[in-house]
């Protein structure tokens, strides 16, 4: 499945017309179907993408991470830093998204295909993993840090950690059994 | 020279030892001036970097090295500043910045154990102190007041006045794993600088798991801290003066400190008495900088000692997942021990070790080793909330004898200053493989009885460090043998001492910082009662 980059482009006008909600409000339903082949278009035309190739980056990403829902000015920030932090990815993703969908590959296979078959397109996964994980987008010098406390490690286990630096709570509170 | 200043007492460093030594002789009415190196930072500023930073497991990103003021850095890669010779490397981490290392340390404010002091006597290796236990214990109890110290009486060293506070309270897996290990090992509180409630104008701890690389409240005691205490009582702090020399005169008496600014303009800071805390590595250096026609071969270098015995502390650990879930990263990073292998008559065969319990939050690791597994999607969440919660981690930390050649040299590579880097001689000796061994046997215990599963032991041969920098300055009785005396004084400069956890003797098996905090206190306190007598004569006299 490619993207209907052109039905995209055509809306956007549309699209960024929309009043945008809360930015910290505001979810997008992204689903793991939507790799698989239900058209993109209805959930991408609720935002206001900054780049026609954002939804297909929603898309990766949701089925990399495991969650249904991500905050969309989160898609923003780390699509655009991971497009700063290497011109290809917008083309690299589509490819990705193409062959996942093609050949209907399991998230969790994945990387063992992508090494088996020597891919090209086998470092998207951690780099996109990593920013959204970790809030980490960048090598070595490169890397910098994107997100913390939105970051998805902190988000799935806020019921029980805080990330650090933040105050867990009052003095001795951590004595407690978590729940 | 740009700028002449003078003072009774210049203090080189203005990490924790520094400044409280510093204190302590301007409360005492005397002028001081601290050199520091490197610059000042604060601490919002610091936070805000480990916030931003992407190696949040790096705990020197959020304290980059000055160019005027290099340290040691190892990520993304090594700057090169300590130049490794070899065999093993020794990696350590430490920060030129007004407070020093402290900014970053897990706050573990331990007294040795009465025995550590004696073991080449009791036990026929290492060396003793040339002071015990009960000469120190006056100056443990007047560090911990001034850092702010809490804790529980069991962990084998005497005390003759109560802790300043009550333990911080135990974690929930700390608490768990004390009654699970009960009564085959007991699990002690650790002693640390840590605030159990409100003190001297700080809160108590509420729980930021971030005490490395810094805790965003104060609730535990640093080095920022101390040179804040010195200042305010009247000491005049220099920052970003990087000392490369010191002066003498014809008799062998210190005379000048001289020092590069960021511009690398020169210096020259004047005084009666030279005290230098400038840790285990740049002390030394200091000290083999300053060499003369005089003393050829550096300044309180006739022994040939400055440099040598090198000591850290050395770990290897053992990571398994829980029976139970547990979910470390509440409450604060270090909280608990397992002491009983800290002294025995087997130290005459091996190394003894404190067993350590990390808190630190799994979540970050488990995160990066998870991605590096490839393991992707809804699987991801679900495996990440189960490392999180289950994964525990215990380490040895294993003392290190005193080896003439595990030593700190100048290096024929030149610093950003244009001055000798530190070298780096290290190995790992027999002594302290076989306590790594020994210890696997409780590791292997500590799991069976948490119900552990899927156990990874570190990598064989491979020993983190724990920052631990002994022995390069060492006090001893004998001037053949050791840099300086039982009070910090250099046995061939009367007008020189020094203070830093570099004068210890021995590592023993416990954070070093209170014990080298102890030991400048009690050199102070001799520095004053020395001046005092040598003014008694005088008021000695009839009054008029």
């Amino acid at each position: 499945m490619i993207l209907q980059e052109a039905k995209l482009n055509a809306e956007k006008d549309v699209v960024q017309s929309i009043e945008p909600l809360d930015p910290a409000r505001r979810r997008l339903l992204a689903g793991v179907w939507a790799a698989y082949g239900v058209s993109l278009v209805p959930w991408a035309l609720a935002q206001p993408a900054l780049d026609a190739n954002e939804p297909a980056f929603l898309a990766i990403s949701s089925l990399l991470t495991g969650r249904l829902s991500l905050d969309v000015a989160q898609v923003s920030r780390l699509y655009t830093a991971l497009v700063a932090d290497d011109p290809s990815f917008p083309a690299s993703i589509r490819a990705l998204l193409a062959l996942i969908s093609e050949r209907s590959i399991d998230p969790l296979q994945l990387q063992s295909v992508l090494d088996t078959e020597h891919s090209p397109l086998a470092v998207l996964p951690r780099r996109i993993v990593t920013a959204w994980y970790l809030g980490i987008v960048g090598e070595g010098e490169r890397a910098r840090c994107v997100a913390y406390e939105t970051a998805l490690n902190a988000v799935i286990v806020e019921d029980v950690l805080k990330p650090p630096t933040y105050c867990y709570g009052a003095y001795g509170s951590w004595a407690k059994k978590p729940n | 020279m740009a700028e002449l200043s003078s003072a009774d007492f210049v203090v080189i460093g203005s990490g924790i030892i520094g400044s409280l030594t510093a204190r302590k002789l301007v409360q005492a009415g005397a002028s001081v001036i601290i050199l520091e190196a490197g610059p000042r930072v604060t601490r919002g500023e610091l936070v805000a970097r480990f916030r931003n930073s992407p190696r949040r497991g790096d705990w020197l990103s959020p304290y980059p090295s000055a160019p005027w003021a290099p340290h040691p850095v190892y990520q993304p890669s090594d700057n090169g500043y300590l130049v490794q010779a070899g065999p093993y490397p020794y990696a350590a981490e430490y920060i030129r910045q007004v407070g020093g290392t402290s900014w970053h340390w897990a706050a573990h404010a331990w007294r040795n154990v009465p025995n550590d002091f004696k073991i080449r006597s009791l036990y026929g290796v290492g060396v003793d102190w040339p002071l015990t236990y009960d000469d120190l214990e006056p100056f443990y109890q007047e560090a911990e007041e001034i850092m702010g110290v809490s804790g529980a009486p069991n962990t084998g060293s005497p005390r003759s006045k109560p802790f300043p506070m009550e333990p911080v309270a135990e974690p929930y897996a700390m608490r768990r794993i004390r009654e699970r290990l009960a009564p085959a090992y007991e699990v002690v509180t650790n002693t640390t600088a840590r605030n159990s409630r409100s003190y001297d104008g700080r809160p108590a701890c509420c729980g930021n798991n971030s005490c490395q690389p810094i805790c965003p409240i104060d609730a535990q005691y640093h080095g920022g801290l101390a040179a804040d205490s010195a200042e305010a009582a009247g000491a005049k702090l220099v920052p970003n003066a990087n000392v490369y020399k010191l002066e003498h005169d014809e008799k062998g008496t210190i005379a000048a400190a001289l020092y590069y600014d960021p511009q690398r303009n020169s210096h020259r800071v004047t005084g009666k008495t030279f005290i230098v805390a400038a840790n285990g590595i740049e002390s030394p250096r200091l000290l083999l900088l300053s060499a003369s026609d005089k003393f050829p071969k550096g300044l309180a270098n006739s022994s040939d000692m400055v440099g040598r015995n090198l000591m850290d502390h050395p770990s290897t650990s053992l990571t398994f997942d829980a029976e139970e879930e547990l979910w470390l990263g509440r409450g604060p990073q270090s909280p608990s021990s397992i002491g009983t292998m800290r002294d025995g008559p087997f130290r005459s065969e091996h190394a003894p070790y404190r067993l350590d319990f990390t808190n630190i939050s799994r979540v970050d690791g488990a995160t990066k080793s998870l991605i590096a597994q490839g393991v992707y999607g809804i699987e991801l969440e679900k495996r990440l909330r189960h490392s999180a919660a289950h994964e525990l981690n215990v380490k040895n930390v294993l003392e290190v004898l005193p080896d003439p050649e595990h030593r700190i040299t100048l290096s024929s590579e030149k610093d950003s200053m244009g001055i000798p880097k530190p070298q780096a001689h290290y190995s790992i000796d027999e002594y302290t493989r076989k306590g790594h061994e020994r210890s696997k046997q409780d590791f292997k215990r500590i799991a069976e009885l948490m119900g552990g599963s899927n156990l990874r032991l570190s990598k064989e041969g491979d020993f983190a460090n724990n920052q631990h920098i002994c022995g390069t300055i060492s006090m001893g009785n004998d001037p053949k043998g050791s840099v300086c005396d039982q009070w910090g004084r250099a046995h061939d400069h009367e007008n020189l001492f020094l203070a830093s956890t570099g004068v210890m003797p021995t590592c023993a098996t416990v954070n070093s910082t209170e014990n080298g905090l102890a030991l400048a206190l009690r050199t102070a306190q001799h520095i004053l009662a020395e001046q005092a007598g040598a003014r008694a004569p005088a008021s000695t006299e009839p009054r008029k």
